[in-house]
Formats: C-alpha cells, sequence, structure tokens
C-alpha cells in the first residue's frame, strides 16, 4: 500500500519525500521506454491545458516541457512573456488572476524571483511545476540528474558526485544537490572561493582543486554553466583563468577516461570555458541522456501531479 | 470631564514594581491626583490593568506627503495611539523630501491637523536626500526640526558626512544613520548566510552594516558631533557601539521589536513580511541586541514603522519594498515575549521606548503623576490581541505577526 | 445510519480448472489461427501470465509465440477520478514488429471492455497488426463497449455486487477463480 499523498506542486526538492522520489524516478523509465516506438505520444493528458510561462528565456527547458507536455497529449501554450504585459510592470498577482482565469491544469513557470512559483501555486488551482526561480531550485533538473546518475550506477547510494562552478547563483546547485544528498550521494564542490558560498548546505564537502576532485574520487563530475555576463571580472578575473583553474581541460579528461568518471553538465555548455571541445565528444558524456531524460521526467512529474481544476 | 482610572497598577521608569492606585484627571487633562481609594464620578475600573506612560517612537515613515496610498499622518496617529505610542519622530524620505525650513513648517502644518499626537520632523542631511550637498540646516532648525538624516540612504561620501556632522554640531542637531553600505548590499533582500543561500535570494552581509557604523563613529568622534544608529542588527555592531560609548563617544541607537524578537530563522515561505532593512539576522544577534537592550548598550526601541500597501508586499521577495508597519505591535509583541515572561520589567520597556528616545531629541518624558498632563495607556495583560484588520488602524496590513494572537491588549490611550 | 457488509468468497476455478481452460484458450488458437503470424501480446499483470500459459500450452504442440506485455495505465479514460491512486508505471514491453501480424491480446477477466478499449490504443501505437483478437479466462459480462472477445475460456454470469478475482500463483502466491458477493445490511 502506498504512502503518498495528492500532492499539487512541485516547488522544491526539500518538501519531497523519498518515497515521492522514487516514485517519480521510477515511473520515468516506462516514459522514457515510450520514445523508441515510432508513436511517442500515449493519450494520458488529453484535453488537459499546460500553461508555459517563461519570465527568463530558456529554449531548452521550455522545450523540454512542451515537448513531454505533447507527449501526454495536453495542449500546450506558451505564454509569450515578452509581447506580454508582464514586462510592463503588471504585478505578480494581477498575472496570476489572469492566469486563473485561464483555467490552464498545469502551469510551468520559471521567473527571476525566488519564490515566485510558491506564490503562483497558492493563488491557483493548477498544478505549478517550477521551471527555475531566481537562485532557489529547479526541481526537474535534479530528478533528470538524478535519473541519469542512477540509470549509469544504479547501486548509486554511497557514490559520489562533484559538482564544479558556481555554487553561489545556481538553483541547479541547489537542488540536484540536494536530492542527491537525499539519495544517500556524497556532493563535492568546487570552484572559486568567491562562488562557493559560506551559508551552503553543509553536506556539501568544498575541494580545493582538480587535484583533490581526483584524490577524492567522484564517480561523477557535474559541471556548471559559468553565466560569463554576470560574473567575469567581479567573482573571478577572467575566462581564461577560470578555464586554467577549474575548466574541464584535456589533462583533467584524461584523468576522468582514465578513472571511467561520467561527465554532467545542464546545458547548455560554453566550449573553452567550463569544457573543452574535446570533452564534447567523450565516450563517458551523459549531457545527451540528461537532454532525454529530461523530457521522461517531465512526463513522470505532470502525470504524478494532481491539478485542483477538475472541482470547479 | 474627569476621569477616575480605579484599582490600577501603575508602572514607572525606576522601579520594577508597579504601584496600585487610582488615577484622577482633571477635565483640563491634568492628573489631579495618584493614591488610594480616590472617589468620582466617571470611573474607570482597571483593575488587573496596568497604566503605562506613553511610549515615543523615533523612527516612523508616515508616508505623507507623497505616498498617502501606504499611510497618511491621520492614519499613522491612529495606529500609534492604537498601539500606546504618543509621539513620534517622522523621517524625512517623503515625496517631496524634508529638506528646507519651509517643508519642515509645511509638514508640521499637516500634523497639527491631522494628529492629536506630538509627530516631531527630522529634517534631511542633504538636498533631496541625494547625498551631494547640504540641505539647509539652519532653516530646519529655526523651524524645530529634531534630527538630521537621509533616512535609509547612508551618505555615501565620508567627506561629505564629515562636513554634515561639523555644521550640524553648531545647532546642536544630532544626526541619524541608518547605517547601510550600499556598495556591500547591491540587491540583497535578507541576511547573507544559511538562509539567503536556501532560499536562493541576493544576501545583504552583516559587514553592510558594521562597515558603516564603524565610520560614522569615527567621523563622530572626531567632529565631537552627536549621532544616533539606527535599527542595530548584528552582535558585531553592538560590540562597536559598545566600545564607542566606553570612550566617551557621543553616539546613541535604536533597535526594533522585530530585531528583538526574529532572527532569519522566522523567515517562512517567502513572506515578504520578513523583509525588514536591516535584514533579521542571525538567533545569536537577536540574542545579543535583547542582551545589549538589558546592560543598555542599546538606548532605544523605534520600530521603523514603514508601512506599504498590502499590494506593493505581494511581490516576490526580492523585487517587494524593506519595512512593515510597526507602531501597533510594538508594545504588545514585546510583552508578549518578553514581559510576560519575567525577561525583563515594564521599567525596561519605559525607559527604552517612552523616556530615552524622548531624552535623545530634547523632549521631556512623561510620568504618571500629580500635575503632569495624562499620557498613558491603559493595558489588560489577561487580555488578548489578535492582529488583523478589526485591531490594526494602519493603512499597511502587512506584519510577521498578521493573524497571530499575542498576549495582552491596550484597553485605551489616554492624553490631556 | 450505518451499513455493514458482508463478503462472501465463492471458489469457481480450482487450479486445475484453470488449467482446463487455458487448454481451451489453447485449443481456440490453435483451430483458427493455423499458421498465421500470430504474436500475443497480454496486459499487465495478469494478462501477461494468462498468454505465458497460452503460449506454454502452444510451445508443448510445436507452435511458438513471442509475447509481449501492455501496461495501460497510461491509456485509461478514467485517469482524472483516480483521486489519490497513484499508478506505478510498468514498461511496456513489445520486443517484436506487430506490423502485420495477427495479434491476441490476453486479459484474465473482461468486464466493461474500457481496459480492452484503452490496450487497443496502446497497441496500436506500436504499430499496425494485420488483425487484433481478444482471449480472456473469464467474461463477467456487463459490456459498456462494443468489445467481444474472440477466445473465452468461462462465461460466468455475475449480479452488480459480484465480481470475480483471478488469482495466478506467479502474481499472488496463489491459485483459482473466485466469485466474490457483497452484501449490505442497513
Amino acid at each position: 500500500m502506498s504512502d503518498l499523498q495528492p500532492r499539487k506542486d512541485l516547488l522544491d526538492i526539500e518538501s519531497l519525500s523519498l518515497e515521492e522520489i522514487e516514485y517519480v524516478l521510477n515511473n520515468a523509465v516506462p516514459f522514457k521506454q515510450l520514445f523508441q516506438r515510432s508513436v511517442k505520444k500515449v493519450p494520458t493528458l488529453r484535453g488537459k491545458t499546460v500553461l508555459n510561462l517563461f519570465y527568463e528565456p530558456s529554449t531548452r527547458t521550455s522545450s523540454s516541457f512542451e515537448v513531454a507536455a505533447s507527449r501526454l497529449s495536453a495542449d500546450v501554450t506558451n505564454f509569450a512573456v515578452g509581447s506580454s504585459s508582464v514586462v510592463k510592470g503588471e504585478s505578480l498577482l494581477d498575472t496570476i488572476e489572469t492566469l486563473q482565469a485561464m483555467r490552464s491544469d498545469y502551469i510551468v513557470i520559471r521567473h527571476k524571483g525566488a519564490g515566485v512559483p510558491g506564490i503562483v501555486a497558492k493563488h491557483t488551482n493548477a498544478s505549478v511545476l517550477n521551471a527555475g526561480d531566481g537562485y532557489h531550485a529547479h526541481p526537474t533538473q535534479a530528478l533528470l540528474d538524478a535519473m541519469t546518475f542512477r540509470e549509469v550506477c544504479p547501486d548509486y547510494a554511497g557514490k559520489k558526485v562533484v559538482i564544479v562552478g558556481d555554487i553561489l547563483h545556481s538553483r541547479v546547485a541547489r537542488s540536484t544537490s540536494t536530492l542527491f544528498h537525499k539519495l544517500g550521494i556524497e556532493v563535492g564542490v568546487l570552484g572559486p572561493g568567491s562562488l562557493i558560498p559560506e551559508g551552503r548546505h553543509d553536506f556539501m564537502q568544498r575541494l580545493a582543486s582538480w587535484d583533490d576532485v581526483f584524490d577524492w574520487g567522484p564517480d561523477a563530475v557535474y559541471l556548471l554553466r559559468v553565466q560569463l555576463e554576470r560574473q567575469e571580472g567581479q567573482f573571478f578575473p577572467g575566462i581564461a583563468e577560470y578555464h586554467k583553474m577549474y575548466g574541464l581541460n584535456s589533462g583533467r579528461l584524461s584523468q576522468m577516461r582514465e578513472r571511467g568518471t561520467w561527465l554532467m553538465h545542464p546545458g547548455p555548455v560554453n566550449r573553452g570555458v567550463e569544457v573543452t571541445d574535446e570533452a564534447m565528444g567523450y565516450e563517458k558524456s551523459l549531457i545527451s541522456t540528461q537532454v532525454e531524460n529530461g523530457i521522461a521526467v517531465r512526463m513522470a512529474v505532470l502525470h504524478w501531479l494532481k491539478p485542483e481544476t477538475q472541482q470547479d | 470631564m474627569e476621569r477616575l482610572f480605579k484599582n490600577a497598577s501603575i508602572a514607572r521608569a525606576d522601579s520594577p514594581e508597579l504601584e496600585k492606585a487610582d488615577v484622577l484627571v482633571g477635565d483640563d487633562g491634568v492628573i489631579k491626583e495618584v493614591g488610594k481609594d480616590i472617589a468620582g464620578d466617571a470611573v474607570s475600573d482597571c483593575a488587573g490593568c496596568v497604566l503605562v506612560p506613553g511610549m515615543f517612537d523615533l523612527h516612523v515613515h508616515a508616508r505623507e506627503p507623497g505616498a498617502e496610498h501606504k499611510e497618511t499622518l491621520a492614519t499613522c496617529a491612529d495606529a500609534a495611539l492604537n498601539g500606546g505610542i504618543t509621539g513620534l519622530v517622522l523621517m524625512p524620505d517623503t515625496s517631496p523630501p524634508i529638506d528646507t525650513g519651509n517643508l519642515v513648517k509645511s509638514l508640521q502644518d499637516l500634523v497639527f491637523e491631522a494628529s492629536p499626537i506630538p509627530m516631531l520632523v527630522a529634517g534631511c542631511l542633504t538636498k533631496r536626500r541625494e547625498g551631494e550637498k547640504l540641505a539647509g540646516f539652519s532653516g530646519m532648525a529655526n523651524r524645530g526640526v529634531v534630527m538630521l538624516t537621509d533616512s535609509d540612504r547612508t551618505v555615501p561620501c565620508p567627506d561629505l558626512l564629515r562636513r554634515c556632522m561639523e555644521y550640524a554640531r553648531d545647532f546642536h542637531l544630532v544626526v541619524t544613520s541608518h547605517c547601510d553600505t550600499p556598495a556591500l548590499t547591491k540587491a540583497g533582500a535578507v541576511n547573507e548566510g544559511r538562509v539567503s543561500y536556501q532560499l536562493g535570494l541576493p544576501g545583504i552581509p552583516a559587514i553592510s552594516q558594521e562597515i558603516a557604523i564603524d565610520r560614522d563613529i569615527r567621523v563622530a568622534q572626531h567632529t565631537g558631533a552627536k549621532l544616533h544608529l539606527q535599527q542595530i542588527s548584528t552582535a558585531h555592531a553592538l560590540r562597536a557601539i559598545s566600545d564607542a560609548k566606553a570612550t566617551g563617544t557621543n553616539v546613541t541607537c535604536e533597535v526594533s521589536p522585530f530585531h528583538l524578537l526574529l532572527s532569519e530563522d522566522d523567515i517562512e515561505d517567502y513572506n515578504t513580511a520578513y523583509k525588514l532593512d536591516p535584514p533579521l539576522r542571525l538567533p545569536t544577534d537577536r540574542d545579543a541586541l535583547l542582551k545589549g537592550l538589558l546592560d543598555d548598550t542599546v538606548d532605544a526601541i523605534a520600530t521603523n514603522h514603514a508601512p506599504h500597501t498590502e499590494f506593493e508586499k505581494a511581490a516576490d521577495f526580492a523585487s517587494a519594498p524593506f519595512g512593515v508597519a510597526g507602531l501597533e505591535t510594538a508594545v504588545l509583541s514585546l510583552y508578549d515575549r518578553f514581559i510576560k515572561n519575567g525577561v525583563f520589567g515594564w521599567d525596561l520597556l519605559i525607559r527604552k521606548y517612552s523616556v530615552a528616545p524622548r531624552e535623545i531629541v530634547g523632549q521631556r518624558p512623561v510620568a504618571i503623576q500629580e500635575g503632569e498632563k495624562a499620557n498613558f495607556f491603559v493595558f489588560d495583560p489577561e487580555g488578548e490581541t489578535k492582529v488583523d484588520a478589526g485591531y490594526l488602524k494602519t493603512k499597511s496590513h502587512v506584519s510577521p505577526f498578521l493573524g497571530k494572537a499575542l498576549a495582552g491588549a491596550i484597553r485605551e490611550t489616554v492624553l490631556g | 445510519m450505518s451499513t455493514t457488509s458482508e463478503i462472501t468468497t465463492e471458489e469457481i476455478l480450482t487450479p486445475s480448472g484453470i488449467e482446463e481452460k487455458v487448454a481451451v484458450l489453447a485449443d481456440g488458437i490453435t483451430n483458427r489461427c493455423g499458421d498465421d503470424d500470430v504474436a500475443f501480446v497480454g496486459v499487465f499483470t495478469r494478462g501477461v501470465t494468462l498468454a505465458r500459459r497460452v503460449a506454454e500450452v502452444l510451445k508443448k504442440r510445436g507452435k511458438e509465440y513471442p509475447v509481449g506485455t501492455l501496461d495501460i495505465s497510461l491509456y485509461r479514460d478514467d485517469f482524472d477520478r483516480n483521486g489519490p491512486d497513484f499508478p506505478r508505471l510498468e514498461s511496456s514491453d513489445i520486443p517484436f514488429a506487430i506490423d502485420g501480424t495477427r495479434a491476441i491480446l490476453f486479459d484474465e477477466v473482461i468486464f466493461t471492455g474500457r481496459t480492452i478499449r484503452a490496450a487497443l490504443d496502446g497497441l496500436m501505437d506500436y504499430g499496425r497488426p494485420r488483425k487484433i483478437e481478444l482471449a480472456v479466462l473469464v467474461d463477467r459480462g456487463h459490456r459498456e463497449l462494443p468489445v467481444q472477445p474472440d477466445y473465452v475460456g468461462q462465461t460466468i454470469p455475475t449480479a452488480s455486487n459480484q465480481y470475480i478475482q483471478v488469482r495466478f500463483q506467479e502474481d499472488d502466491g496463489k491459485e483459482g477463480v473466485f466469485l466474490v458477493t457483497e452484501f449490505d445490511h442497513e
């Protein structure tokens, strides 16, 4: 008998029980198998509507949600933020009222303000899926990362993953590390001191250099995207120095190859910054698998959440 | 009309003990008699209640003129009286900012029309609070401003601050600083640390306030000006103030009830009612502030009553404005947590929230004694106050205490 | 008003009875399919067991048919109504091409026909069989859709307060077909 309780929204990883995590990750597997068929679509969410509301541009994540929703036969509307009044200073509450009136069953939202998906969730019957809020959370990214890592390391408990890059400004680092920690995976972090905050999770073990990383012996290296426009000169002196200190160069890549270390990255990749071109062809790169699993996980999440739109 | 408050307990600044007495207020508003078994008409039975001298808040944004949708002088006065506060200082960050003698006079006229309680006026340090040129100190001094401050904008240039202090010194005006280093605060929304990391919000480091305090104290020491520091939030800042006092620096400071009662750990669910300037800090900071209040490092309690509309505060945490309404929950929340539990007595609250703040701006303290004008509130320790729309008189129903019940109730505020 | 309910269970088929009915299904398929290119698809979970058992019998007779599995959770028409129920999805596994085959769907019981309707949708998303037929161990009647089985082990008429429980050793740890009746007393 299942202890799962109906859940309306997916806002973060912290609030998920281990059972819920297992449920979604296990259900994602059959969804992924659908992609092998010539007909990749199932009729599960026929007649349901999914609203994609991206206040920050992200072709990858919004497309992934769109594909996931389409494969469940839901109707997808992309709310074009750039051309709507949201950029003209329309307040959050006004926007929510508009969304509520549209009677979508699912709202996928990305916003620069941490906590915004939670506010929207509180004011709407639709299921809200957080597709990234500020530096706070990106739960479907974490779930797809976990699915990907579990595929290559089925006995994942006690395994090690090092996250490399900007921990301070990364919602991916926050959510993925939290989920890995919940699954019993050890998490190390590597990056410039200016981007590794003191207030980070206690379980994030700081590693000082790539040498330290290899001594620690991670099963996967998870590179974060460097936000060049935001950080160069402010948090580290320049791209060349970052690449030299923290980038995945060919020397480090060959050490990974020797040890059979997996490579992960949330995309899109800055070639020549956090990775060299060479690393993109690495045989143990999971980057494309992450993209594919992203669709499966998002289908599993849409299938799992229970909107309250049915009642009224 | 004469009024007799029977069987009351009277709270005083100089004793933790409450005095059982009746209080007779004459029809001229002056206390005629404080004593036992007084007879009279219009009796209010105050058995079990405490009569407390009216509080005085050094730090209030009444929003008029310019932002009357948030608060007006009239609603602010109603809120103050509702919270047992019988006098306050208006911050000059209105629109227009109060930076000339004429504007001081205009605001005083508005206060005269709108408010039954004294609302003293603070003037700007720099023109339009822009931090570039000195405002017209002498004109404002002649009109009776009680302090000079650019409110929540710290004067950025140390040289300009120095000249402000040197100039203010001649008018015996206290220079008041909100203490913030904008280059460190940036777009921060909460204390930088564990909570800012977990919420994914930009942080405001403790050093943002501490560096500004260190600087302002040094400039005050150098110039000999009188300095008042607003809204102290960290243990380190408190130590710096304590050290400065020990070496004879003319400095006073205030803390808010929120910073005495809450820490960053209390921020729940991105509730913008917890978005304060300075931000709520660590539990250890909160405890240090209480200790500072008890050992007199902290001179005064002041709310930083900063009303915004619910609509404005309904924005996401990072975008929402700083500040909440404070006047109506200050006494109640401090009673609920501290006085009721014996952490400190009414005497301390009176010293910190009635006597000292009046002294800092050169006002005579009030007390419940014969010959004084009535200026007190009737507090029922057995009562309970639900902080909601039925209770609040401020226009801004935004508070960390909203929806909560606080022990005690202010039955009425009596003014002669 | 309180109602108490009483449940009675009557064994309709014993393990050997089931074996007999499996043989009946195998006979029917042998008679009608001849040398056709036949593929079995079981509806998860007990339909799969039934399909495997029939295939086993036919294998002994020298006819070997592939068996695929189909989880129809995603094709159900009552997705909204399952309330706090969380289907644990299984991987459908049809490791052979079904295009052009004579596909036989297996389920342990046919009742309203809705499960089979969903299974037909699911199956056709895997390809285009030449023909689709349906084999069930028990037909209990009460159809809500125009779906009829082609091969039936046994027909058991039921009342509205009755249902059929099929239990297989592999899935349930016990074997038998039971008629369950619920009586409500006020």
